[in-house]
């Protein structure tokens, strides 16, 4: 157990702010701001280490993207605009432009750049979705910069959130096409050689490029965290409307089991559970959905007890509304921005459990790029030979992320309960 | 002139912890087609049960335990699958389907509390199109917002606000909004349980003239529920006064208030503040209204009666008609 304290003691603390949110010093904000500004320097400074890249098309595949995300920009504009004109009708239309363009230029670039037929469906792909999560940073600040602002501190703390969340995911999508190494060859400098010019970040106890695992280990950690809480959100909140709305006994069955589920400590039980369903992305996501579904459900019942006895309730009900309207037009409405705020807690907390799981010997396998099985590694050359590289990286990456999706939880909370600052 | 609704021994029981309260204890009824009715009576006297007995939705843990609520319908009402025929139907013997459909589109209900009897996440627009969709399937999104921004109209609210949200309104709007929500579907019975209480007097005073309005120009039916005999002065066409569950006083508004004749509906009449007398002296009525669970045998007034005799200590007094317009419960008259 002591790795695990190592884990949520270098981790979990870093949920912040929960009290501090609504009364911050100026010296919080210098904090906050130089935190940001640090990791998405750090993050933008990874993404251009493009022009040394492995594949030799880094500088060619980020500017694609970049061209994608302007033409997404572009094209959002023009919809604003027209839609106060007479164009309405056809406006999605104008979303299949960019869409079908983008990957006739993708398609014409990577037969340009002669590769492979497996490799330029692989690029049509990524590339495609890199240049939409880009585009979506653009869009965040054009568009919701402006909404954003008005909500004073939370929009800030928003915003950054969401930009280190989508750096991340752009890194992510387009790490095959700017590493420096690829990420799973070993030996490729010395054993556990510190950080020099050639190996910026230092190598791994295999003699891989740790700069190159830093870039692309965050995949498998995105995806556990975005199966695991779609899972959570499809049983937990339809689950927790139907029990909490009929009551009675399914009700009590169905709270004394999510209570249950609750007493338990929840990295034990990810691990019991990924124990028991064995190694695999999905697996794991699923041994992390069922620690946070009670979560879901506490929120989703406390919010339906309190809603469906509102005035508004009964009175829909008054005027001839059925069960099925009350629940999905009245009473479901104003449980979800409560969880949407547990859902971006969740992602960071899964993130976490995820890492956790890897660094106990529950993740994937050693072919795998994963930052938590760096961290594994890394932890055992920590003591021995003071290969300090090896763990802090991926462990600066993950405690990006997680503050990433914890700010933005954070300020979601915010924005969508706007009554809290009144 | 035939009734619209007929209430008949109507009895509806709370199974609460300490024993079953009688909110409603043998009440009968009788509406005449576009009259309103008043009940008026002290918080907790069972006003507002009765008024939901109409709709056949008691709170929990209150049930109708017996006796007749009887509508009758000058129109056939489809609802999920079949059709109430125009006549008389009974409220209580109908199924959830077919109450859901008279819920509405039949009888329309209106709360005390504005503030918080509109959904805050959609629009006033999307009132006015689930309302009217839940009744009428076929209609179109666009021809109920026309309907919704009609009736908000001619209740004195810009039609293009139908696309704000309830937050953007003052209570007195909300409330109108929620009166044309009730009325949106043209039903024929109104019932309003204090629908004015949590408006100041102004609003208060529009309002109630907004409904008299449309009452008239609707052919509506109405059931007003208050604690204020003030408003019922104004808008009644008779007054049944409730106390523990009973009627003790049922009379037609002039009657009511130039000659009470019940002990209660005196010391009522008495506490209420006039402006025209500065110098009465404004009274209560002492003690507090019983312990519904545990009521005394005889008639329930008798403990804070004034003119309490031996046999209100034993016998309950039933209602009977004094003169034309007066039927009262009390064992003071035609003893």
């Amino acid at each position: 157990m002591k790795q695990d304290a190592i884990v949520k003691g270098i981790f979990l603390r870093i949920g912040p702010m929960k009290e501090s949110l609504r009364h911050q010093s100026t010296k919080w904000w210098v904090g906050f701001g130089a935190v940001i500004i640090s990791a998405v320097v750090l993050l933008i400074g990874l993404i251009s280490l493009a022009a040394v890249s492995n594949s030799g098309i880094g500088l060619q595949s980020v500017a694609i993207s970049l061209a994608f995300a302007a033409v997404l920009l572009f094209v959002t504009t023009l919809a604003k605009r027209l839609d106060s004109g007479r164009w309405t009708e056809r406006r999605p239309v104008l979303w299949f432009v960019p869409l079908g363009a983008i990957a006739m230029m993708d398609v014409v670039v990577s037969l340009g750049l002669l590769l492979a037929q497996e490799e330029w469906l692989r690029f049509t792909v990524e590339i495609t979705f890199a240049g939409v999560i880009l585009g979506i940073i653009l869009l965040l600040y054009t568009e919701g910069y402006p909404l954003l602002r008005d909500r004073g501190s939370a929009g800030f703390i928003t915003i950054a959130g969401l930009t280190l969340v989508f750096l991340i995911l752009y890194m992510t999508a387009i790490s095959d096409w700017i590493v420096p190494y690829a990420p799973f060859d070993i030996n490729v400098g010395g054993i556990l050689a510190a950080p020099s010019p050639r190996f910026p970040l230092g190598t791994t106890d295999l003699g891989q490029d740790l700069l190159s695992r830093v870039i692309a280990g965050g995949a498998i950690m995105l995806q556990v965290a975005a199966i695991s809480v779609a899972v959570c959100f499809v049983i937990g909140i339809p689950v927790g409307l139907l029990a909490s709305y009929k009551g009675g006994v399914l009700d009590r069955i169905v709270s004394l089991v999510m209570d249950s589920l609750f007493a338990f400590p929840g990295l034990v039980l990810a691990i019991a559970l990924a124990a028991m369903l064995g190694a695999g992305v999905v697996n794991m996501a699923l041994a992390i959905a069922v620690v946070y579904i009670p979560s879901y459900f506490r929120v989703v019942r406390s919010q339906v007890l309190t809603v469906r006895e509102l005035p508004y309730v009964e009175a829909a009900i008054v005027l001839g509304a059925t069960d099925r309207e009350v629940l999905l037009r009245y009473i479901l409405p104003n449980v979800l921005p409560s969880a949407v705020v547990v859902m971006s807690i969740n992602f960071a907390d899964a993130i976490l459990t995820a890492a956790g799981l890897t660094f106990v010997g529950l993740g994937l396998g050693i072919d795998i790029t994963d930052w938590g099985r760096d961290l594994t590694t890394g932890a055992q050359y920590l003591n021995v030979v003071h290969a300090w590289w090896v763990i802090s990286f991926p462990g600066l990456m993950i405690i990006i992320l997680a503050l990433g999706f914890t700010l933005t939880g954070e300020g979601l909370s915010e924005i969508l309960t706007p009554k809290l600052r009144e | 002139m035939t009734d619209l609704l007929k209430i008949e021994d109507l009895i509806v029981e709370y199974k609460t912890r300490r024993g079953a309260a009688r909110g409603v204890d043998r009440i009968s009824l009788k509406l005449q087609k576009n009259k309103t009715l008043g009940l008026a009576g002290e918080s907790g006297c069972g006003k507002s049960t009765l008024g939901r007995a109409i709709i056949n939705l008691v709170p929990h843990p209150g049930k109708i335990l017996s006796g007749n609520i009887i509508l009758n319908l000058d129109e056939d009402v489809p609802y999920e699958g079949g059709i109430i025929s125009t006549g008389e139907v009974n409220i209580p013997y109908l199924g959830e389907k077919e109450m859901r459909a008279l819920r509405g589109k039949e009888i329309a209900y209106i709360f005390q509390d504005p503030m918080t009897s509109l959904n805050p996440m959609v629009s006033i627009g999307s009132h006015y199109v689930e309302t009217i969709q839940a009744h009428e399937p076929d209609v179109e999104k666009e021809e109920a917002l026309e309907r919704g921004s009609k009736m908000l109209e001619s209740l004195g609210i810009l039609a293009e606000r139908i696309k704000d949200y309830p937050h953007q309104f003052s209570g007195g709007m909300r409330q109108r909004v929620m009166v044309g929500l009730g009325l949106v579907l043209k039903p024929t019975l109104l019932i309003a349980d204090e629908p004015t209480t949590s408006l100041d007097v102004v609003v208060e005073a529009q309002i109630l003239r907004e409904m008299a309005e449309l009452k008239e120009k609707f052919n509506l039916t109405m059931i007003l529920i208050t604690h204020n005999l003030g408003v019922l002065a104004q808008t009644a066409d008779s007054i049944a006064v409730v106390y523990c569950g009973r009627v003790a006083e049922l009379a037609s508004t002039e009657a009511l208030f130039e000659a009470p004749k019940h002990p209660y509906t005196q010391a009522l009449l008495q506490s209420v503040p006039d402006v025209t007398k500065p110098d009465k002296k404004l009274t209560w009525i002492p003690g507090a209204p019983p312990d519904l669970t545990h009521l005394v045998p005889g008639c329930v007034y008798n403990p804070r009666c004034p003119h309490a005799m031996e046999i209100c200590r034993s016998v309950q007094p039933p209602l009977i008609e004094v003169d034309d317009s007066s039927l009262v419960a009390c064992h003071l008259y035609g003893g």
